[in-house]
């Protein structure tokens, strides 16, 4: 690589930003003791608990909670566990690449697969950011409808959290506002105990992944929507780019990790606690098929009582603000990294009006659609996950690409069992999206099988 | 992708003080800063295996989009 000249060296806000953070990094490293790691991990946990709660998003917490509302405890408990675990291979990998490249997904696409590759990639991105987004305001606007408060004062509510977020214009602020927003995503797990669940039951169905669903397109369709609920294309994006921006080095890959395992943990608590939390609208065979989040806490009001029913509406409103916030930041840094463009939260509003424009633009223009009387929104709402599930294995496999890059990644590309297994969940997702097709295309397939 | 960076001695455009670049060259790798960023990493190229991989899945997302949209379609009558 060509060498730097003395005079080509400018130093910027964003790197001093940085730079202050990264020094309480070393100085947290250089001490000994359990203190000192827990402050390391206090220091370096962040993008990988915001992208697996911020994943626990309207539609994905609507997927668990029509999963719990149409099978009950069974099968989709341990089955939402090992899709948790896909992700943290998946996402791992991301920890990986932004460490050693110091590069954004985006950027390390259009650098080195050319744009004829990285603008298809883009727009999978584009697309699926922005009907995702929507998403997100419709479930703010249903989880506050169920308080009676108005459409438009949900999104401005929504978009005003957002925007303080960012008033701060320092990515570490940034980062921890954002946590104890989505750290309100546990609140899923009071609710399911007040539902009084047969923990008898949930612990065999854990163990036993029984009783078992019919095969059929019903359940074809949850399951699409319950990975599509915790691996999709806006997370490769985001969690790169927050370990680049955060400034996190081959030093802290093992924090990174962890990072990302506690993410997931957290994670797929709330998802658990949502199916066992609609479990009863099974067990009293209410059928939830076009129930939004407004609908669930109205259903589940006579179980569990108006305060745990309030408790699921809030948690529906705060995940979709949490995503809100994670996918349109994912969008801005996508878009800053292939413009060109200054692309960091640590950016002075002055230095950063493209990224900034561009993170409020998407939200304003997102919600705004939401307010548009008449629109089809629900199929929009339906639909996300399975969308977001085709469009990974294009994703992954420029992913497996790039962490299996000896060039860029040295010694620190995949070892042979993750790359087996990153190979194996390209080829699950791959197959359930063409299963999915077939039951569309030909359901008469699924009755000679012995399904419905 | 590592180099050497010298602190300018005719101090900074961005008006960054003495101390904030002392606290920048001793915390940050030299890549991580947003100068080093500018540059290019370099393309590599594909192998045939690899794009008919790629073409392969852009195919079928383009084709499975295309049965989502059905489906919407079916369900919107």
């Amino acid at each position: 690589m060509k060498p730097v000249a003395q005079s080509e060296v400018v130093i910027t806000h964003e790197d001093v930003d940085r730079a202050h953070d990264r020094a309480r990094v070393s100085k947290a490293r250089a001490r000994r003791g359990f203190s000192s790691g827990a402050r390391l991990l206090w220091l370096l946990a962040g993008p990988g608990v915001l992208v697996m709660l911020g994943e626990n998003d309207g539609p994905s917490m609507l997927a668990y909670a029509a999963t719990g509302a149409k099978f009950g405890i069974g099968f989709f408990l341990p089955f939402v566990v090992l899709t948790f675990c896909m992700a943290i291979v998946v996402q791992e990998m991301t920890v990986r690449l932004g460490a050693a490249t110091h590069r954004g997904h985006a950027e390390l696409i259009f650098d080195r697969f050319g744009p004829f590759w990285g603008w298809f990639s883009m727009i999978d991105l584009g697309i699926g950011n922005f009907l995702t987004l929507i998403t997100e305001f419709i479930a703010v606007r249903a989880g506050l409808g169920f308080f009676g408060v108005r459409p438009w004062v949900a999104i401005l509510i929504a978009l005003v959290i957002l925007y303080a977020a960012l008033m701060s214009h320092r990515y570490w602020t940034w980062e921890r506002i954002t946590l104890a927003a989505a750290a309100f995503n546990l609140i899923f797990i009071p609710v399911a105990f007040m539902t009084h669940p047969h923990w008898h039951s949930v612990g065999h169905s854990l163990i036993t992944w029984h009783p078992l669903p019919g095969f059929n397109k019903d359940t074809l369709l949850i399951v699409l929507a319950d990975i599509g609920a915790t691996v999709t294309p806006w997370m490769l994006f985001f969690q790169q780019s927050a370990t680049v921006d955060k400034g996190m080095t081959t030093k802290d890959i093992r924090f990174g990790r962890i990072d990302t395992v506690l993410g997931a943990a957290l994670a797929s608590a709330a998802a658990v606690a949502t199916i066992l939390a609609t479990a009863p609208l099974f067990a009293h065979k209410m059928s939830a098929d076009n129930f939004q989040a407004a609908e669930f806490a109205q259903a589940l009001q006579p179980i569990i009582g108006r305060f745990g029913a309030s408790l699921f509406a809030l948690g529906m409103v705060e995940a979709g603000i949490v995503a809100a916030i994670t996918i349109s930041t994912s969008s801005a840094y996508a878009f800053g990294e292939v413009a060109r463009k200054p692309h960091s939260l640590n950016l002075p509003m002055s230095e950063g009006r493209s990224f900034y424009g561009v993170l409020t633009l998407c939200a304003l223009a997102a919600g705004a659609i939401v307010l548009i009387p008449g629109l089809p929104l629900v199929y929009v709402v339906l639909l996300v996950n399975v969308v977001a599930v085709l469009a990974m294995p294009p994703a992954l496999v420029f992913l497996y690409m790039l962490v299996n890059d000896r060039e860029i990644m040295g010694d620190l590309v995949s070892p042979l069992w993750a790359s087996i297994l990153s190979k194996g969940i390209v080829i699950v997702l791959t197959a359930t999206g063409v299963l999915y097709g077939v039951s569309i295309i030909a359901p008469n397939i699924f009755a000679a099988l012995g399904g419905k | 992708m590592t180099q050497r960076i010298n602190l300018m001695e005719s101090g900074n455009p961005h008006g960054v003080s003495r101390d904030d670049q002392n606290v920048v060259l001793s915390s940050l790798e030299p890549d991580q800063l947003v100068e080093a960023k500018k540059r290019h990493i370099p393309r590599r190229r594909f192998k045939d295996s690899e794009l008919v991989l790629l073409w392969g899945l852009r195919v079928y997302l383009l084709f499975m989009l295309a049965v989502v949209a059905y489906q919407v379609w079916t369900a919107a009558r």
